[in-house]
């Protein structure tokens, strides 16, 4: 009887944890959503992160030499940043502390990782 | 060393070594903290009522449905003390239990500096500005500004792997705990 008990409760936490994963990603391209600003500003920093690891990768590969690739990374993951959560999300940054607050989420640490990952990539690829 | 052992084809394979062992330090680091400061009650405590009277705070600045501002601005004073208090406990708080950390940083830092002295672990795909050259060019032979130091290489790794990973744990500073700015570092109480 208890061990029906335990594999019903097991059964009821997977069927939540198989809806808490989809649900998780349906929030993050859903512009109906409502954003918690520590949420919101979680999101930005990741997507940083990532957009900074991609292109420094890439840039790495290619190879991209030059001071202004550095630049060109910091519009670009600006421009996306700014995309993401005034076109997809169409949040009013004026609740989250303005334009300043959330293109700066994460922005120092991005663009450390993406200097490591280019120049770790270049040094080892081209030479 | 270990990764120009693995990869001899490479040039700048000790740099893979750097990033590696900057890896394994920062894991390390945060095993460490995690004993000595983020499993505590006394941390957990703290985190917790900053986090609330950060959130109290910001509804009180939003919310319009209080008439009486002069009210208003005592309370809100009554709450950001509250907020102060508690994030500059915090950060005494960890700042004893960090002296640990900051050893461990220290040895590793040296070994490296033992390991890497004079050497370049990696290329920089670009020329960097004068200041930074005074750490991306530390105890190297030569004029090359692309040439890359541990020093530098190291920094770029602690600030970008220490970071992530605090806050993939959920290590990192409360939002509204004082010091969160412009440019997040990794948790200095910890360093």
């Amino acid at each position: 009887m208890k061990e029906k008990k335990s594999v019903k409760f097991n059964l009821q936490q997977q069927h939540q944890n198989g809806h808490l994963s989809p649900f998780k990603f349906a929030k993050l391209l859903d512009p109906e959503a409502s954003w918690d600003k520590d949420q919101l500003g979680d999101v930005l920093h990741w997507i940083r992160q990532v957009v900074a690891l991609v292109c420094g990768l890439l840039w790495g590969a290619i190879p991209l030499v030059g001071g202004i690739w550095i630049i060109a990374f910091l519009v670009i993951s600006s421009g996306i940043i700014y995309g993401y959560y005034a076109m997809i999300l169409k949040i009013d940054e004026e609740e989250f502390g303005g334009h300043g607050a959330l293109l700066q989420e994460g922005l120092f640490v991005s663009i450390m990782l993406f200097l490591l990952a280019w120049t770790t990539v270049y040094s080892l690829v081209h030479f | 060393m270990a990764a120009s052992a693995l990869f001899p084809n490479l040039k700048y394979s000790d740099g893979l070594t750097v990033v590696g062992i900057s890896v394994c330090t920062a894991l390390v680091c945060e095993a460490i903290s995690w004993v000595l400061i983020y499993r505590t009650t006394s941390y957990k405590s703290l985190k917790s009522s900053i986090d609330k009277a950060s959130k109290k705070l910001e509804t009180m600045k939003t919310d319009s449905s209080i008439n009486k501002p002069k009210a208003k601005a005592k309370k809100m004073d009554r709450v950001e003390t509250s907020l102060k208090e508690s994030s500059r406990d915090l950060s005494l708080f960890k700042f004893k239990s960090g002296a640990v950390v900051a050893i461990v940083l220290f040895v590793v830092f040296g070994l490296l500096n033992f390991l890497f002295e004079g050497k370049a672990v990696a290329k920089l795909p670009f020329v960097p500005v004068r200041i930074v050259q005074k750490m991306s060019h530390r105890g190297l032979q030569g004029d090359d500004p692309t040439d890359c130091s541990m020093a530098f290489l190291y920094f770029l790794c602690s600030i970008s792997i220490r970071t992530n990973l605090q806050k993939f744990l959920g290590f990192s500073p409360p939002r509204g705990a004082a010091g969160a700015g412009l440019f997040p570092m990794p948790d200095p109480k910890t360093n």
